[in-house]
């Protein structure tokens, strides 16, 4: 019986196959397979230390030896290609002697920690010694130790990392670690350092183990020589029990596993669960130890209803009774109308849905929105950025396109994932990366070219890179003209001086894009953020036009949230696209005839008295919403707010009804990420305290005003299922867009532009309550180049006041590797120093002005 | 000049326990134990001592012993003698020479050179040391030679690189052809052979 | 008077032989002991009450690997590890139930550090269920062993002469 594997990364172009004979069974794989990965496609297992199947193999650790007939000694199986006859045994006598030899080599020096380490019961030597190796030991000299401060010591627990810990004397040389943070992560903060049998692994020298991933070099390691400080000394492995997830993190949706005790409430910790379609086992960081805000302290544990200016724990009837009696009230004085509600997008599909009947049904209006922190949002859902963020995506395709250009995208901090998918297509595919990008960031480290325009001049850069591709007869577009009218430029030249780039570096860009057998396009942040997110996207559909890109590769705004997409899916937006809103009223059977609100408008409104009631799900719009004042204003103006939340904020300070949330683990839901692949994440613990789910919260308010939401869960899933499957009809306008550009002036006194974004080891609003992440970066920092401190005369550590229109604040300088123009960057997670207090939401470059804090 | 499968001329380092020695070029299939007797060449053991062993192609070659040095230097004619032209460096020791002193000098050098990316070499080399150094200074326990051998036998081909398979061929060649000295030190715990050498 | 005669026979001639196995055990020792006031001595392995040992310096030896745990075949211990000032590792908490222990032993033999010995304390009676859960505290041996130097000699010449120990 024949089967046919398919080997990582290869495209159709291998048509070549070759069979061969593992252990009696023939095998055909296409050419390039290592014979290791032909076996384990058909079930052969063969013990290994250091291959790992996203790494290159390097056969240093000799275990996966296989006898191949007319071969001489014993081949290593990693590093051995697959030829056609070959005939494989993996189970001889030599095979068993050749692997009983190297576990003797590497127990040899290896310390007998097993019942202080923390990996036994889940450790790779463990597990290959009781099934290949002896049982004794023929060594009778004492085992080489590591010497740290003068003391040579079995106990070696270097914390070489705000979360690692290294035992050196444990590590048994298979080079995954390394190899990993260099391949896969492209981090060079741990290294091998002497050679022979004391090579010593550990951070290299002043640095700190402290990347975005550092938490998978703990998951690879086969033994416990790097061990987490999250999992120290918490529990025995064999005592847990594993449940699959989704990350609630990330847009990508990376698969987790949750591990958690059979008798008690509590998760233990998260590892990943390789997919390789989405994460290839990589989690980032906030992914890791994300979960820790599951259960930390400050979790919300009953309702809070507000009694003359305090807050006071109440039950959940009384709660429900106030939010009864005040929203009625407010229903029938003054209509629905005048309720909103706004929603985090990274809750499940069955809140999501839930929610959006509750404001359009039960209350019957249209002010119901999930975008909380974009500025300026457009009144509809049909615009040229709307079609942008619908097109399909998959990440896989990451890994065979030969030319990636990423766009607006900070993706080390928006999208982790992904950076490691373009970091794995250089690697294996050799495709070339361009960025572009206001301000150099570290995810262009792979790129081949980093252009990096000036902060504002996002269309004009589109417009050089399609001007370029007309100019250099690289497409062929009947109108040529009508193009330029589009862009508002004659010339590429004219367009390359407006955003300050050389001119030769765009024709590059261009000649690789229509060169391009796959292309891969990614825009990030930089886009959906912008005031004029519209403009930027018509002038990333002209590029789409000249140069043909989705026809032979993929271009995408990609979402951020755990499940924007699938609140786009599922109509939770002021005026969803005509399509989904048909779809939507024969669900429900009606839909309102108000004005659709989205979040600026319902705080315009809010502001103006309007709107006198909202209930705000899982979000908190004093912290993201990019003009905090602004926000903070309607939010105080309201007469009734509720905040579900799952823990204490600004904006549960000013609610009048708070409800305790679960988190993600404490109910099963889905989630789409952004590919639109749905995802189940199924309940780990159940709900802790008096917290409820999402959907359960939203069916109780309004069995409360008077309407049963759905018959059952059933039908709500089935809802829910018909609207995934609704394609929104939005496709590529027909013609050239006019973007033209816009420069806007700026004031003397604030000239720094400044962008805003997440730290690599924070999401949202919520990571701060994860002790580990808290760890890697614990308060708000400006991240400035070396040319703009040496202006300012500032050094690392020194405390600068940074000032806007509209507020200021006082963060700690950190002078960056990257930066090298005049933008810096502020993090915007850390509820002391909210930055989005520096922000004005009509602008379209924030800029500031700092000053050094002199103590 | 040279053989008929290998022509042409190598420069040989002679050294060790030599009257002359120096480099030598010479052709390919020159008798070695011309090399080492003919005063025109390396003249003769020092101080007219009895030859013991030869290594006659740097420290990776299994060892010669004196009856086996009659033998033609080229590629082929080592490999039918059981070792190897490797770079040409011909070491000579005469009677008084530990012969697991000399292991322990070679293996001391391979075991520091080892890269340490594979296991056996890196782990192997390193316990060889370990033994041989125990055996040297009369520590040794019996049992300790076939350990030293198995341990051989599982780095042989075994490694990513030929510097495994260097470190232990002279060392099976020495317990092969001079396993009496080897025995020796384990039962009586000093050398054999009254040697001005010491580790 | 011939029935007086048989009466007679049967008890001073012929009762005596019947019942003399049951008469010599009445001038016999008995073996019961009186217990509590005499307890009986324990075979030195017997396997009694459980106890924590130590090291010399005081040091714990149980690093709470778990492997009583999962050897345990009634499931009576449950453990938390925990870091101690010198960063290595040890036990937050350790139980063992004493109503669920069976007394096997198994937990002695699995353990990698010898720190749990199962003594010969036999007497722990009580009257509710949760004193039964004992926690380590209970079971540590306390530190230092009172180095009563008159106690090492008595138990020295104890041990020549054969005569049992009273307790662990």
């Amino acid at each position: 019986m024949a089967e046919v594997a398919k080997k990582e990364g290869s495209t159709s172009r291998d048509t070549k196959t070759v069979t061969l004979t593992i252990d009696g069974r023939s095998v055909t794989v296409p050419k390039g397979t290592t014979v290791l990965e032909a076996a384990l496609s058909v079930g052969v297992q063969i013990p290994t230390f250091c291959w790992h199947p996203k790494l290159k193999s390097i056969g240093a650790c000799r275990m996966c030896y296989v006898e191949i007939e007319k071969m001489p000694k014993l081949q290593v199986s990693c590093a051995t290609e697959a030829a056609d006859g070959m005939i494989v045994h993996t189970d001889s006598d030599l095979v068993k002697r050749g692997r009983r030899a190297v576990l003797e080599f590497i127990l040899l020096n290896h310390p007998l920690d097993c019942p202080t380490c923390d990996k036994g019961g889940d450790c790779d030597l463990q597990n290959l010694t009781f099934a290949h190796g002896y049982d004794d030991s023929r060594f009778d000299f004492q085992k080489r130790r590591f010497i740290e401060d003068g003391v040579e010591s079995t106990f070696d627990d270097l914390r070489i990392g705000p979360e690692i810990i290294l035992n050196r004397n444990r590590c048994i040389h298979c080079y995954k670690c390394v190899r990993a943070n260099k391949e896969a992560f492209g981090e060079y903060d741990l290294g091998a350092f002497e050679r022979g049998n004391v090579t010593e692994i550990n951070a290299a020298p002043g640095q700190q183990v402290d990347n975005p991933f550092s938490g998978n070099l703990v998951e690879i390691c086969p033994v416990g020589a790097l061990t987490n400080t999250d999992w120290r000394y918490k529990i025995r492995v064999w005592l847990t029990q594993t449940v699959a997830s989704v990350c609630p993190y990330t847009s990508s949706g990376s698969n987790i596993l949750f591990f958690k005790e059979k008798h008690q409430n509590r998760v233990y910790r998260v590892t990943g669960r390789r997919n390789d379609d989405i994460d290839d086992g990589w989690l980032p960081d906030i992914t890791r130890y994300g979960y820790q805000i599951i259960h930390s302290e400050d979790r919300l544990r009953t309702p809070l209803i507000k009694k003359e200016g305090n807050q006071e724990t109440a039950t959940w009837d009384e709660a429900l009774a106030v939010i009864e009696k005040r929203l009625g009230e407010i229903k029938d004085k003054k209509g629905c109308v005048c309720i909103g509600g706004l929603i985090d997008p990274s809750l499940d599909n069955a809140t999501l849905h839930s929610f959006s009947k509750l404001i359009r049904r039960t209350l019957g209006s249209n002010n119901v929105d999930f975008r909380i922190d974009y500025r300026m949002l457009p009144k509809t859902s049909s615009d040229n950025y709307s079609i942008l963020t619908s097109r399909p995506f998959r990440i896989a395709d990451i890994d065979n396109s030969d030319v990636i250009i990423t766009f607006g995208s900070d993706l080390l901090k928006e999208h982790p994932n992904e950076y490691l998918r373009i970091r794995k297509a250089c690697n294996f595919h050799d495709s070339r990366v361009f960025s572009l990008n206001p301000y150099a960031v570290k995810s262009a480290d792979v790129a081949e070219l980093e252009l990096v325009y000036g902060i504002g001049a996002d269309e004009a850069i589109i417009a050089a890179l399609c001007l370029a591709g007309v100019e250099e007869k690289l497409v062929s577009i009947p109108n040529p003209d009508q193009l330029k009218e589009a862009t508002g430029f004659a010339l590429m030249t004219e367009a390359a001086a407006v955003c300050g780039v050389e001119p030769d570096q765009i024709k590059i860009v261009a000649r690789a894009l229509a060169k391009a057998r796959k292309v891969t396009l990614i825009a990030g942040e930089l886009v959906t953020r912008s005031r004029d997110r519209e403009n930027i996207a018509s002038a990333l559909c002209n590029l789409n036009r000249v140069f043909g890109i989705e026809e032979k590769g993929q271009i995408a705004v990609l979402s951020r949230y755990a499940n924007s997409m699938g609140a786009r899916k599922l109509g939770v937006l002021p005026d969803p696209p005509a399509v989904v809103k048909s779809e939507l009223t024969k669900l429900w059977g009606g839909w309102p005839d108000t004005e659709p609100r989205n979040t600026d408008s319902m705080l315009v409104n809010m502001k103006k008295e309007e709107i006198n009631g909202l209930i705000v799900m899982g979000a908190d719009p004093i912290m993201l919403y990019p003009d905090r004042e602004f926000a903070c204003e309607g939010l105080e103006k309201l007469d009734f707010l509720i905040v579900c939340d799952l823990f204490e904020s600004e904006t549960t300070a000013l609610a009048d009804v708070v409800l305790p949330i679960c988190s993600w683990a404490e109910y099963p839901g889905e989630y789409v990420n952004l590919e639109g692949r749905v995802q189940q994440a199924n309940q780990a613990i159940k709900p802790l305290y008096e917290s409820r789910p999402g959907y359960e919260i939203v069916e109780l308010i309004a069995d409360r005003l008077g309407q049963k939401l759905f018959e059952s869960d059933e039908v709500r899933r089935i809802e829910i299922e018909k609207l995934l499957e609704v394609d929104n009809g939005l496709s590529w306008p027909d013609s050239f867009v006019n973007t033209g550009w816009t420069n806007e002036e700026h004031d003397d006194e604030f000239t720094v532009p400044l962008a805003v974004g997440d730290d690599p080891h924070h999401c949202g609003h919520r990571t701060e309550k994860a002790s580990s992440l808290v760890n890697f970066c614990g308060e708000a920092y400006i991240e400035i180049s070396p040319g703009l401190a040496a202006n300012y005369q500032i050094e690392e550590g020194d405390s600068v006041r940074v000032e806007s229109p509209v507020g200021k604040i006082i963060v700690p300088v950190r002078i960056s590797d990257f930066l090298d123009n005049d933008v810096v960057f502020i993090p915007r997670n850390f509820s002391s120093t909210p930055v989005t207090s520096l922000l004005m939401r009509k602008c379209r470059v924030d800029r500031v002005k700092i000053s050094k804090v002199v103590s | 000049m040279g053989t008929e499968k290998s022509t042409g001329t190598k420069v040989f380092s002679l050294s060790g326990h030599i009257k002359r020695p120096g480099n030598y070029e010479v052709e390919l299939g020159f008798n070695l134990k011309k090399l080492i007797y003919d005063p025109e060449y390396g003249g003769g053991i020092l101080n007219d001592k009895k030859l013991k062993g030869v290594i006659p192609g740097g420290a990776s070659t299994p060892l010669l012993t004196e009856d086996m040095i009659d033998v033609g230097l080229d590629y082929e004619a080592l490999v039918d003698a059981g070792s190897m032209l490797g770079s040409g460096a011909v070491i000579v020791f005469h009677e008084e020479t530990c012969i697991v002193w000399v292991m322990l000098k070679l293996i001391h050098f391979f075991r520091h050179e080892s890269c340490g990316k594979c296991t056996p070499c890196r782990q192997g080399t390193a316990w060889l040391e370990q033994l041989i150094h125990r055996i040297e200074q009369g520590n040794g326990k019996p049992g300790d030679i076939e350990k030293i051998d198995d341990i051989c036998g599982n780095i042989l081909g075994r490694t990513i690189c030929p510097l495994g398979d260097a470190a232990v061929m002279p060392i099976q060649s020495a317990i092969k052809l001079y396993r009496d000295e080897w025995d020796y030190h384990i039962v009586h715990k000093k050398c054999l052979v009254k040697s001005d050498f010491a580790f | 008077m011939k029935d007086l005669l048989r009466a007679l026979t049967n008890v001073f001639w012929r009762m005596p032989p019947a019942f003399w196995v049951t008469m010599k055990h009445m001038f016999k020792k008995p073996v019961t002991l009186d217990y509590p006031r005499k307890k009986a001595a324990m075979a030195p392995r017997y396997r009694g009450r459980h106890y924590l040992e130590r090291y010399d310096d005081g040091t714990e030896r149980c690093v709470c690997c778990g492997l009583c745990a999962a050897a345990c075949p009634a499931d009576a211990i449950y453990m938390e590890p925990e870091e101690n000032e010198k960063g290595e590792r040890q036990a937050r908490v350790y139980e063992i139930n004493l109503l669920r222990c069976i007394f096997c032993g198994f937990c002695e033999e699995a353990c990698p550090e010898e720190a749990i010995f199962l003594g010969r304390e036999y007497e722990f009676s009580d009257n509710n269920r949760n004193s039964f859960i004992y926690s380590k505290e209970q079971m540590l041996v306390p530190h230092p062993r009172k180095p009563n130097p008159f106690k090492r000699i008595i138990r020295r010449v104890r041990r020549t002469y054969g005569v049992p120990e009273q307790n662990s």
